[in-house]
């Protein structure tokens, strides 16, 4: 094992309050992207 | 009156289905024609297969909701496809096999006026020696029933461990062509998480197996990231992950037969290895079904359906990868053949791969096939299904809603580990799915922000959140069609 992240990472990456903001903040992403829509590539 | 036909009841038939049968007048009928009396949310596989959830978690029997909601239900797999009846038959059909119940092995012509072709892939084992579920020591994760077998042999050996034996654990791609390295890669973190919790990590060497050239790939040709303030190559992200957990890896590797506790492969520079291994679970290939179609006279039309999987308003013609662009990818998944037949989900055949195709020395491919993930698969079934509704309203309609993987974007939310504190999960969105060369030249073909990784619980809760809504969904609780695809 090679310690590639560091402690300050580890504890924010495992940190439940921080964690509970990211939370937040990644459902409200994935949601703009899906929300972002589709569509088709061929008609401009 | 118009009857669709939707054939496979995994996530594209049925978010098909379940949306045709919404918006659709009780005087249209909607069947559902699948093998599998249940229902499976196939990304909670994963929690299975490390015993943190039984397969009843995430399965629900078919019947009872389909007769509540009004859906015709056939417990049938479908074995040959008449698009224009036969003699007998003025009306196109599919032919359908019963497997369970009283009337197990009849056949029925399942008529229709318009088909939706949502098996997925077949899990082809067969194209690997020696690869079966539960055989030679390797497992598979692809359905709940391989991963509750795979969790009873990772218990095992986890006891072995806790006895002072020291093993091996070797997981990734089963296969040359192989796709789906997303689930091997959320496996192999879970496992070691769970040795971890097991408290036996040290005496495991695990190592990721893949067809893939770099880490990262996940056939998507890998991906260039927003992460934090930084930007990140997928597999410098990859590599970071793995090597914190100390996971070894082996790159460009098409396994080509499967001994008991020992894989075979060939890699890019034409070597022939062996990996020996205590647990393994590989991923196998995924192949068209090998379903046959036949035109009103009997003769044989396979190819106007069928290049492996179900041809679309795709790009099919040969073309090097410096020429590949989104617009060869489908945008309706309608057949050029027959108006009336579309294969949303996995059931299309793609024009070709994502990822850059790459030649062993010997000549084999070894490149991950493009994967379709769950959410392309819920988003092209929906149009899929809003297409038909047009088309039933005005036949010579246009196909209005359109929906290329080159112009879509996906979440992928990788579990790393479960638990409500101790869980971690890889959050990965992309836009697009297919890469855009000419419009994100300097991006590797993708827009930055748009396509972001990030590691940690939020992921996981996130990744659980979504394994609560996707299932309440599929349920077709109230306002289920609230939450999107
Ligand atoms: C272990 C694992 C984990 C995954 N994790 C994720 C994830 O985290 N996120 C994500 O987005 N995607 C994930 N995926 C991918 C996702 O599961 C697929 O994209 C999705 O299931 C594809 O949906 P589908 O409806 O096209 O095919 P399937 O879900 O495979 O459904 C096919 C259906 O067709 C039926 N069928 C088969 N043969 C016939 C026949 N002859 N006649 C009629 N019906 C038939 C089958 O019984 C099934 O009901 C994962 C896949 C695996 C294997």
């Amino acid at each position: 094992m090679t310690r590639r992240i560091s402690k300050y990472k580890r504890f924010m990456m495992m940190n439940p309050i921080v964690q509970f903001f990211k939370f937040i903040f990644l459902s409200l992403k994935v949601l703009v992207i899906v929300a972002g829509g589709h569509g088709g590539t061929r008609k401009a | 009156m118009s009857k669709i036909v939707v054939l496979g009841a995994g996530i594209a038939g049925h978010v098909a289905a379940s949306h045709l049968r919404r918006k659709l007048a009780k005087e249209h009928e909607v069947v559902v024609v699948s093998p599998n009396s249940n229902y499976q949310w196939i990304p909670s596989n994963i929690w299975v297969g490390i015993g943190r959830m039984k397969p009843r978690d995430l399965i629900f029997p078919l019947a009872p909701l389909y007769a509540k909601k009004h859906i015709g239900y056939k417990q049938a797999k479908a074995i040959g496809f008449y698009p224009e009846g036969d003699n007998d038959e003025q009306k196109p059909y599919v032919l359908a096999e019963y497997v369970a119940g009283d009337e197990k092995g009849k056949q029925e012509k399942v008529t229709y006026d318009y088909l939706i072709n949502a098996t997925g892939p077949k899990l082809n084992f067969e194209g690997t020696e020696g690869l079966s579920p539960g055989k030679n020591k390797a497992h598979s994760v692809c359905t709940y029933t391989h991963a509750q077998e795979a969790w009873i042999a990772l218990e095992d050996i986890i006891k072995q461990m806790k006895q002072g034996k020291k093993v091996k654990i070797l997981i990734g791609t089963g296969h040359a062509k192989a796709t789906c390295q997303g689930a091997a890669f959320e496996y192999i973190l879970n496992v070691e998480q769970e040795l971890r919790r097991h408290k036996v990590r040290d005496m495991a060497e695990i190592t990721w197996i893949s067809n893939e050239y770099q880490l990262g790939d996940f056939g998507m040709d890998g991906m260039l990231l927003s992460y934090g303030s930084n930007i990140l190559k997928s597999s410098e992200m990859v590599e970071m992950i793995f090597e914190d957990r100390g996971i070894h890896w082996i790159l460009g590797a098409g396994v080509n037969k499967v001994e008991d506790g020992v894989v075979h492969y060939e890699t890019l520079d034409g070597e022939y290895k062996q990996k020996s291994y205590d647990f393994a679970m590989l991923i196998p290939s995924f192949s068209g079904h090998g379903f046959k179609a036949y035109d009103k006279n009997g003769g044989d039309i396979t190819n106007k359906l069928f290049k492996g999987f179900m041809i679309v308003d795709a790009d099919y013609t040969p073309k090097p990868y410096e020429e590949w662009t989104v617009q060869d990818w489908p945008e309706t998944y309608q057949n050029p053949s027959y108006a009336n037949i579309f294969a949303p989900g996995i059931a299309f055949a793609p024009p070709h791969g994502i990822s850059k195709p790459r030649k062993s020395k010997n000549g084999t491919d070894i490149t991950p096939a493009p994967p379709r993930t769950g959410m392309p698969s819920g988003i092209t079934a929906k149009l899929v299904a809003d297409n038909i509704i047009e088309m039933i309203k005005n036949p010579n309609h246009e196909l209005h809603h359109k929906g290329s993987m080159g112009n879509m974007g996906a979440a992928c939310i990788a579990s790393a580990g479960f638990g409500m504190t101790k869980g971690s999960g890889i959050s990965i969105t992309t836009y697009p799915i297919v890469p855009d060369f000419k419009k994100y030249p300097d991006t590797h073909g993708r827009k930055l922000g748009k396509t972001f990784g990030s590691i940690g619980l939020a992921g996981h809760w996130l990744k659980l959140a979504l394994h609560y809504a996707f299932i309440y969904k599929a349920k077709m609780k109230p306002f289920w069609w609230l939450i999107p695809e």
